[in-house]
């Protein structure tokens, strides 16, 4: 387990994160990102419902979700003019490509089910995250990285 | 929406200061507007719909605005915004960067209580507690809100100088195998690795073990 590192367990699937990185890294570039969002009465991850009110039979299935909707929706659209956020932002997205391996192995494994509420509330981010355009969007979920972090 | 014309410079620096999630407002006032200037405040939580007036802070003269009932929720995260007004000119509305109550609190440190026996000495540790509304409301130690959260203790011999360090988890520590008749000072530290947090060291509280008796 390297300094930093945290193990999650979500039911049977048990996934070591760098927390302390990814942290790290998002408080490093939050009021800079934050900055570029100006829509404060929308949030991606909390609305309606915050991510709290997550089942914790639901927690695996909806962190894979997010873990795979950070790498497929949200780094790639995130370039900003800032070579210094820029390489902190795929610093993140590093870490993040190798939670995400782990969870597809425990997917693979059924150690990660998805219920009925989990595939809900991820319908839910993704129908906030489609009614903004890609880049705002973008830059409005990785400015809530935290509120992901938080919840973890 | 019947607002005076905007032409007064804006207040600054406008910040919440947080210290075991009590939240407060505060901002400086606009450059050259002498006394006489007023405030009003309103807040919004991320996410949510709309902007809410604070009504306690409606043409204050203050530059301060305690929010920590309307930022009690720490699982939400929270903008809040400050106008000034003097003699019918006002300044734009100036916001906070996102507030998140969680990984933006500072902490205290925890309170020590020591006791001695001829050759150790006990140490019992309490995490402050989160705001709360009242004095009667319910009590949320801080240990509540963050499970990670560890005490880094020091223990200080008077006589020799040595130092030893310690982390843990739990509130209780017994420290063996100390000098009979000696002085010892402890002092200790809250560390919090998920946010990383941590808050400074508590003052030293002193105490000597008792004398051997078979001396």
């Amino acid at each position: 387990l390297t300094a930093g590192n945290k193990i999650f367990h979500f039911g049977p699937c048990r996934v070591s994160i760098s927390m302390t990185e990814i942290r790290s890294g998002f408080t490093a570039i939050k009021d800079n990102i934050q900055a570029r969002d100006p829509i404060r009465t929308l949030s991606i991850l909390s609305y309606p419902h915050s991510l709290h009110k997550v089942k914790s039979s639901d927690r695996c299935c909806v962190t894979h979700h997010l873990f795979n909707f950070y790498m497929d929706k949200v780094f790639k659209h995130c370039k900003t003019e800032d070579s210094y956020i820029n390489r902190k932002i795929s610093s993140i997205a590093n870490s993040f490509l190798s939670v995400k391996r782990k969870l597809e192995q425990c997917h693979e494994q059924n150690k990660c089910m998805c219920g009925q509420e989990s595939t809900e509330k991820f319908k839910q981010i993704l129908v906030n995250y489609e009614g903004l355009n890609v880049t705002s969007a973008a830059i409005k979920s990785l400015g809530e990285l935290d509120i992901l972090l938080d919840w973890m | 929406s019947g607002e005076l014309c905007c032409s007064l410079p804006n207040p600054k620096n406008v910040h919440f200061e947080s210290i075991n999630m009590k939240n407060v407002l505060h901002w400086s006032a606009p450059e050259g507007t002498g006394d006489g200037v007023l405030y009003k405040v309103k807040y919004l939580v991320y996410g949510a719909g709309k902007w809410i007036r604070k009504p306690e802070c409606r043409n204050i003269s203050r530059t301060w605005c305690d929010l920590s009932s309307e930022t009690s929720d720490y699982e939400e995260q929270y903008y809040a915004s400050v106008k000034a007004f003097l003699n019918g000119m006002c300044s734009d509305w100036m916001e906070t960067t996102r507030f998140n109550p969680l990984t933006d609190t500072k902490i205290d440190p925890p309170t020590v209580s020591v006791s001695s026996t001829e050759k150790s000495i006990s140490i019992i540790l309490t995490a402050p507690e989160k705001w709360k509304r009242s004095p009667e409301g319910e009590s949320v130690s801080l240990l509540q809100v963050y499970p990670g959260l560890q005490y880094n203790v020091s223990v200080l011999n008077k006589k020799t100088k040595k130092r030893w360090f310690f982390s843990i988890s739990n509130n209780t520590l017994v420290v063996p195998w100390l000098e009979p008749g000696t002085a010892y000072c402890v002092s200790a530290q809250i560390h919090i690795t998920t946010p990383l947090l941590h808050s400074g060291f508590s003052k030293e509280y002193c105490i000597a073990t008792l004398n051997d008796k078979t001396a």
